[in-house]
C-alpha cells in the first residue's frame, strides 16, 4: 500500500502546478456549462476541443479533457433536477426524484445532495483508480494477442448488449465501426485498402473528422427536429445544504451508490449507464417506504448521482491498463492522446508515469473544483438554462468547423466530417445508433492487429483462442451475455431499465 | 419501412466494401491477408442486413419517422461553404457565412439577432483560436494577407 500512496503524492505533485490546475479548472468550468447548455454533449465538447489543447503538454491536455467529462456529469445532474431534462444519460435517474423534490421548493437540497454525494463518490473511485491501477497493468502486461482480443470481443459485446434499441442494428454498427477502421493502409503488406483510389484516405479515415460529423454533426440535426420540452422551476432554489434528516438518509445510499457506480464502470463496452439505474433499483427495494420514491425521495437522488460520478471515474480504468475504450467519451480520449504521441494501454503508467498519476490525481482535484463551483454559483448557472438553441447551434457548428479544420489546417476534412453527419442523419433515421460504430472503430485497428498475431502464433489454428484459459473464459462471458440480452423476458426488463424515465 | 431501408442500407455498404476489396488477397487462416477482414466484415453486414429485410417481410417495420430536409440541408450545406470558403476568404467571411447559411435550417431564427450574433461570434472566434491559441487559420487574406 505504500507505493499507493507514494503514487498518489507524486501524482498529486503534478496535478498542482499551476499550469494543470488552470487547466483543470478549465475543464470543469466548460465540463460544467456543457452539461447544462442544451443540445451539447460531452462528445462533441471534446472533439471541438482537442484542436485548443495541440500547444499543451499531454499531460494538461488529458486533465483538462478529462475535466470536461466529469464536470458534464455534474451539469448533467443540474438541468435534471431544474428543468426534468437529464443533461447526460447517466442523469436520466436523477431526473425522477431530484426534479420532484425541486418542485417542492426543494431544489437547493436536491442540487446540494447531488453535488455532495458526487465530491464523495469522486473521492473514492480516484482511490480505486490508483489502486487497481498497478494490479491491473501488470495483469496487462502478461496477456498476449489471444486474451488481448477476447478482451476487446468483451467490450464489444458489452456494448452491443447495452445500447439502446435493436441488438442487431447495434451489433451492424460494431462491424461497420471495425470495418470503417480497416479504410487505409494494410498494417503489415501496406498495401491500400477500400481507398476508392483517393490518397487522402491511405493514412485511414481521422477519428476525430469520424466522431464529430456522427456526434456534433449528427446531434444539431437531431436537436433541431426534436425541440425540448422544458419545464424550468421557477421558484427559488432555496437552502442548498441538506439538514441532519436529509443527511441521514442519504449516506447508505450513498455508500452504496458509489460501490456500485464503482463496480459497473470499470466493465468495458460502457457499464458505467447501468450504476445509477442498479442504485435507484437498489434504494427503492431497500426502503421502508417504496411508494415515496418518484415524489421526492432525496434516497433516489444521493444513490445514484453517487454511482454517476463514481462510474464515471472508473471507467478510466479499462483505458488507462488496457488501452480499451469502454464508451465513446472514452474512445476520443484514446484519440486525444494519439495526437499528442501517447498510445493507450499498459506502457503508460511506465513509460509516462507523470501522465498517469497526474490525471488520477486531477480526478479528485477537479471534483473538489466542481464542489465550489457548483454550490455557491448555481445562480449563474440556472441564467444560462435560459439560452436558445436557435443560436446554440450555429455556434456549436461554428466551433466544430473551426476545430477540424484546425486538426490538419485541411479544410477538405470539413467536408469530409458533413459527410458523416449526413452518414450519422441516416443512421439515426433507421434505427442505428452510432456509439456503438465509433467503439467499433476505435478498437478496430488493434483487434485486427492481435488477431493476426495470435493466428501467426498459433499457425492458423482458431483454438487457441478457446485453448488459452484466460481468452477462453472471456468469450464464453461475452456469449453468454449476448445470449441472456437475446432471451425474451430479459430483454422486457432491459427496455424498462433503459427507457425507465416515465413515471 | 425503416427495417426494409436499414437492411437496404446494409447491403449496399456490403456491396461497395465488397467490390473494392474483392481485389485484396485473402491469404490463409496462417497468414491472414489484408482482404480477409474487410471481406469478412461486409459479408456479415451484408448478411445483418438481410435479416433486418427477413424481419420487415414478417411484419416487423420499425417506425418510420418524419424525413424532413431544411435541418440537413442548412446545417450540412453551412459546414460544407465554411469548408470552401475559410481557405480563400478567411474566418472573418466563413464564419459569418456559416451562421447565416445554418440560419436558414431554424424556423425560429430572428434575422436582426443573427447579424449581430454572427459579428460577435466571429470577432470571439478570430481573437481566441488566431490571437490567443495562435493556430494558423486564415483570417482575412484579401485584406490583411493572412
Amino acid at each position: 500500500m505504500d507505493g499507493l500512496i507514494d503514487n498518489l503524492a507524486h501524482g498529486f505533485s503534478i496535478a498542482v502546478s499551476l499550469n494543470n490546475l488552470g487547466l483543470c479548472f478549465i475543464g470543469v468550468v466548460v465540463g460544467t456549462l456543457v452539461g447544462i447548455l442544451p443540445g451539447v454533449g460531452p462528445i462533441a465538447t471534446i472533439a471541438m476541443l482537442l484542436p485548443l489543447t495541440f500547444n499543451f503538454d499531454p499531460t494538461g491536455a488529458l486533465i483538462m479533457l478529462a475535466g470536461i467529462y466529469y464536470g458534464a456529469q455534474y451539469g448533467g445532474s443540474t438541468t435534471a433536477i431544474l428543468i426534468n431534462i437529464p443533461g447526460e444519460a447517466t442523469s436520466v435517474v436523477t431526473v425522477l426524484d431530484g426534479h420532484q423534490m425541486a418542485r417542492q421548493g426543494r431544489a437547493g437540497v436536491a442540487l446540494g445532495t447531488a453535488a455532495l454525494v458526487s465530491f464523495f463518490a469522486g473521492t473514492v473511485s480516484t482511490i480505486v483508480v490508483a489502486a487497481l491501477g498497478v494490479p491491473l497493468t501488470k495483469l496487462a502486461l502478461l496477456f498476449g494477442p489471444a486474451e488481448y482480443f477476447a478482451l476487446m470481443v468483451l467490450g464489444l459485446s458489452f456494448a452491443v448488449v447495452l445500447a439502446q434499441g435493436s441488438l442487431l442494428k447495434a451489433a451492424a454498427m460494431i462491424f461497420l465501426g471495425i470495418l470503417l477502421a480497416s479504410i487505409g493502409t494494410d498494417l503489415e503488406t501496406g498495401e491500400e485498402r477500400l481507398t476508392f483510389g483517393f490518397s487522402e484516405l491511405a493514412d485511414g479515415i481521422d477519428f476525430v473528422v469520424l466522431a464529430m460529423g456522427m456526434f456534433g454533426f449528427a446531434e444539431i440535426l437531431r436537436n433541431l427536429e426534436n425541440p425540448e420540452s422544458r419545464d424550468l422551476v421557477s421558484a427559488k432554489i432555496g437552502r442548498l445544504l441538506p439538514n441532519r434528516e436529509d443527511v441521514k438518509a442519504s449516506i447508505m445510499p450513498m455508500i452504496r451508490g458509489t460501490g456500485l457506480g464503482a463496480i459497473l464502470g470499470i466493465l468495458p463496452g460502457n457499464g458505467a449507464v447501468l450504476g445509477p439505474f442498479a442504485s435507484y433499483a437498489t434504494e427503492k427495494k431497500l426502503a421502508k417506504d417504496p411508494s415515496r420514491f418518484g415524489k421526492g425521495a432525496i434516497e433516489g437522488v444521493a444513490g445514484p448521482e453517487a454511482a454517476n460520478n463514481a462510474g464515471a471515474q472508473t471507467a478510466f480504468i479499462p483505458l488507462l491498463t488496457l488501452g480499451i475504450p469502454p464508451n465513446a467519451v472514452m474512445a476520443l480520449m484514446v484519440g486525444a492522446m494519439t495526437i499528442h504521441g501517447i498510445i493507450p494501454g499498459p506502457q503508460v503508467m511506465t513509460k509516462s508515469p507523470d501522465l498517469f498519476w497526474g490525471m488520477v490525481a486531477s480526478m479528485w482535484i477537479g471534483n473538489a473544483f466542481l464542489l465550489i463551483i457548483n454550490l455557491p454559483l448555481i445562480g449563474i448557472w440556472v441564467k444560462l438554462l435560459n439560452v436558445p438553441y436557435r443560436l446554440m447551434f450555429s455556434a456549436i457548428l461554428l466551433f466544430c468547423s473551426i476545430g477540424i479544420y484546425s486538426i490538419n489546417n485541411d479544410a477538405s476534412d470539413v467536408l469530409l466530417t458533413a459527410l458523416f453527419g449526413l452518414a450519422g442523419y441516416v443512421f439515426i433515421k433507421f434505427g442505428f445508433e452510432p456509439a456503438p460504430l465509433l467503439l467499433g472503430f476505435v478498437l478496430g485497428r488493434l483487434m485486427e492487429e492481435k488477431l493476426r498475431q495470435a493466428l501467426i502464433i498459433s499457425r492458423g489454428d482458431f483454438m487457441t483462442f478457446v485453448n488459452n484459459p484466460v481468452s477462453a473464459v472471456l468469450l464464453v462471458i461475452s456469449v453468454g451475455i449476448i445470449i441472456l440480452a437475446v432471451l425474451p423476458s430479459i430483454r422486457a426488463k432491459k427496455a424498462i431499465a433503459l427507457a425507465g424515465t416515465d413515471p | 419501412m425503416q427495417n426494409l431501408m436499414a437492411g437496404l442500407l446494409l447491403i449496399a455498404i456490403a456491396a461497395v466494401a465488397g467490390a473494392q476489396g474483392s481485389s485484396l488477397s485473402v491469404g490463409t487462416l496462417r497468414h491472414i491477408g489484408p482482404g480477409m477482414i474487410p471481406l469478412t466484415l461486409a459479408a456479415i453486414l451484408g448478411f445483418i442486413g438481410v435479416l433486418l429485410m427477413l424481419m420487415w417481410w414478417r411484419g416487423d417495420r420499425g417506425d418510420s419517422g418524419r424525413w424532413p430536409l431544411r435541418g440537413p440541408i442548412f446545417i450540412l450545406g453551412a459546414a460544407v461553404v465554411f469548408g470552401l470558403t475559410v481557405r480563400p476568404l478567411g474566418l472573418t467571411v466563413a464564419g459569418p457565412l456559416l451562421v447565416v447559411v445554418a440560419a436558414f435550417a431554424s424556423h425560429e431564427t430572428r434575422w436582426k439577432e443573427i447579424i449581430i450574433f454572427a459579428t460577435g461570434m466571429t470577432i470571439f472566434c478570430v481573437a481566441l483560436f488566431r490571437y490567443a491559441l495562435t493556430l494558423p487559420i486564415p483570417v482575412a487574406p484579401w485584406l490583411i494577407g493572412y
